[in-house]
């Protein structure tokens, strides 16, 4: 049975150099695929101090070695680079076809280096790539984009590609692929950079396997195991459309900027609330729980609002930071965000953060074009998402981010910026779920709820062992959480597919996809999601990341959690420096938050050493 | 027979932050009904109204989840058994 490590194609920009190459067998069998790849080459190509807007710093696309096969939900795929909004590496997962795309083209990355002079696409088929012009796309909202490229290259093609939004350089633009989003930490905004339009990839079926007798066995295997499922049943059922109705019960649905776990009325946004503007369901590739639900408005002032979403975080983003009950608007909020290319997480918070700026009276009408930002107004938040998409007025300021919001105002105004490492809070208030949030503190991204989600807080998951969701003393299960979700996202596999019963053919399908036999064992995946997560630390470090870098912001550490009819009323997050320390140990790292010698050479990132000076 | 069963977030709000209550019971099912006697609010959303569980939740024991048939499945003193709610993220 011959390796199969994966191919890369690489495509220079500046020069038009394009070249295929296949992945060395050490990188497979150390990163498995998909984010693994990503920041293995990510560390290896960037270098430290690279402009994430210059020409120098690349954008990593990454399908994972199962993708584009008959295996369920393991075709999401992923963008890695330097985020112009952290500073920091970056990681956002990506649904729809795209993923199976690429490896039909016999690609699981594509590496995008340099920057054209004039807006340019790329065009990929299994024997070709071309830079062609994009002078007919920019400018255009991502619907028109792809409707364009699949006129021009027919219907088996499939593009990731970003708004207006990612042209302006606005800090938090996504890519979006179909109506999905690779949202978060400005990927959208490195394409732009480069004048790069879309990547479109126009290929029919084709499978790339190192065994596929035994895979396929595995893959019906898993099949059979999905369709009695119960927690695919429901996610086949409500999507993640009903989340809120968990979390504003036990007063962790983050509102008014961060200040309350539970906004008054939630009952307006339960999920039997949206069921019922909804009109059908769209999924991924190979995929059967067709978990994106479709909404659309029939009547008031959003009558015609159209979209695949909101899902939660979208549904948190554009009700809970404003404190709106308005199921409406948010459904209008969301197809905006998908239709400009921008991450809806950011993008919602950073319009609470305005919100409480102009309470506090920080920034007034005359800085707002006249909109009033007043809690419970949905109006104007709809209104500056096309403001903050096309840099106009006040949106110009907000398309920065709520980190740079706040340096440039100053006047005190940094201490309502709810991010951690530069990235916007998503829907989980960290002192109600204190595993939750000190991942968001010491993820390597910034505060993302996906990088190592704390299920045992918030749902009450007993494994690796039950949690009180108040404790800030589990820095083992942030580290079980962050290093797991690194080893799916090898996969790479949807986050809520983990939990449909078959994790145990997981190992199994790597090792017949790859044809590396040590993939099978669950012991060697978690090191692999411990090595990934170090060398993300590393590369971090390198930029100037560390211990600073790892709190929470100060509302969260001293403001009393408000949590209405909920418990957890006057909670905080009280014990950073504490948890710090504990974290650092178990991961094997020094005060400061660096992986030490030991650890490294455990890890075989031997050759890091060097570079970060531990 | 001593059993204990955890209650998620969640439905620790129906009852007043209760966490956890000791039932006696020789399957899964007999110790929830026995703390549905005892909370009746918790009822309707842990079953439908056939007497299954509810979509959307999960059983374990120990550690170990107890699909399929959840409500069969053998308990020992001493046990603990804890009622998730599946995994809905966002």
């Amino acid at each position: 049975m011959e390796v199969n490590t994966g191919k890369i194609l690489r495509v220079n920009l500046s020069t038009g150099k394009v070249s295929r190459e296949s992945v060395p067998e050490s990188i497979a069998t150390d990163f498995i695929g998909g984010r693994g790849y990503g920041v293995k080459y990510l560390y290896d190509e960037i270098a430290p101090g690279t402009d994430p807007l210059g020409e120098k710093n690349k954008v990593i696309m990454l399908a994972g070695p199962l993708a584009g096969t008959m295996a369920q939900a393991v075709s999401r795929w992923i963008v890695c680079t330097r985020s112009p909004l952290t500073g920091a590496f970056a990681r956002s997962v990506c649904g729809a076809d795209f993923g199976a795309w690429m490896r039909f083209a016999d690609l699981e990355v594509i590496i995008i280096e340099g920057k054209t002079e004039k807006p340019a696409y790329i065009h990929i088929t299994p024997d070709g790539c071309e830079i062609l012009s994009a002078k007919e796309i920019w400018g255009k909202d991502t619907k028109e984009t792809q409707a364009w490229l699949n006129s021009q290259h027919g219907k088996n093609t499939r593009t990731a590609c970003i708004g207006p939004a990612g042209e302006k350089l606005v800090k938090y633009a996504a890519v979006v692929s179909d109506r999905r989003t690779a949202g978060r930490c400005g990927t959208g905004t490195v394409m732009g950079s480069k004048n790069l339009k879309a990547v479109a990839i126009t290929a029919t079926r084709a499978l790339h396997l190192a065994d596929p007798d035994t895979y396929n066995t595995l893959a019906r295997e898993q099949v059979n195991i999905i369709k009695d499922n119960d927690a695919f049943l429901n996610h086949k059922e409500w999507g993640t459309t009903s989340t809120q109705d968990i979390t504003n019960t036990i007063g962790i649905y983050p509102v008014r900027n961060f200040r309350y776990g539970q906004q008054v009325d939630y009952q307006k946004l339960a999920g039997a609330e949206y069921r019922k503007l909804r009109v059908g369901d769209m999924g991924c590739y190979s995929c059967p729980a067709r978990c994106g639900k479709v909404h659309t408005v029939t009547s008031g002032i959003y009558k015609g609002a159209h979209s695949e979403g909101p899902e939660y975080e979208s549904i948190w983003a554009f009700t809970g930071p404003i404190e709106s009950n308005n199921i409406e608007a948010s459904i209008r909020a969301d197809q905006l965000c998908d239709d400009y290319g921008l991450d809806t997480i950011s993008t919602g918070n950073t319009i609470g953060f305005a919100y409480e700026l102009y309470e506090k009276g920080l920034i007034n009408k005359s800085d707002t074009s006249g909109l009033e930002l007043i809690y419970g107004r949905h109006e104007p938040m709809v209104a500056l998402i096309k403001k903050i998409a096309l840099r106009e007025g006040i949106g110009d300021l907000l398309a920065e981010g709520t980190m740079r919001v706040a340096a440039k105002l100053d006047k005190g105004s940094d201490v309502y910026a709810m991010n951690v490492k530069g990235l916007e809070m998503p829907a989980y208030e960290p002192r109600g779920a204190k595993s939750q949030g000190y991942n968001y503190a010491t993820a390597s991204v910034g505060a993302s709820h996906c990088y190592g989600y704390a299920a045992q807080d918030i749902f009450g998951a007993p494994f690796p062992h039950p949690t009180d969701r108040f404790d800030e003393g589990n820095a083992d299960i942030v580290i079980f959480n962050q290093n797991s979700t690194a080893s799916n996202e090898c996969g790479v596999i949807c986050a809520f597919a983990g939990g449909w019963g078959w994790a145990q053919l997981y190992g199994k399908l790597l090792a017949a996809a790859r044809g590396i036999d040590k993939f099978k064992d669950d012991a060697y995946l978690a090191e692999v999601g411990d090595r990934m997560f170090n060398l993300e630390r590393a590369f971090n470090i390198r930029q100037g990341f560390g211990r600073k870098d790892d709190y929470l912001p100060d509302r969260i550490r001293t403001e009393p959690l408000h949590t209405r009819e909920a418990k957890g009323e006057g909670q905080i997050v009280g014990h950073s420096d504490e948890f710090l320390d504990k974290y650092y140990e178990l991961r094997g790292w020094t005060k400061d938050g660096v992986p030490n010698e030991k650890k490294l050479k455990e890890l075989r990132l031997d050759s890091v050493l060097k570079d970060i000076k531990v | 027979m001593t059993v204990e069963v955890n209650i998620p977030p969640v439905l620790q709000a129906l009852v007043n932050g209760v966490n956890r209550i000791n039932v006696e019971g020789s399957a899964v099912g007999e110790c929830l009904n026995e703390m549905v006697a005892k909370y009746p609010q918790l009822k309707p959303k842990l079953f439908n109204k056939r007497g299954n569980l509810r979509k959307g939740i999960s059983i374990f024991i120990n550690k170990e989840n107890a699909f399929p048939e959840p409500l069969l499945k053998p308990v020992r003193p001493g046990d603990k058994i804890y009622i998730s709610h599946i995994v809905l993220g966002g």
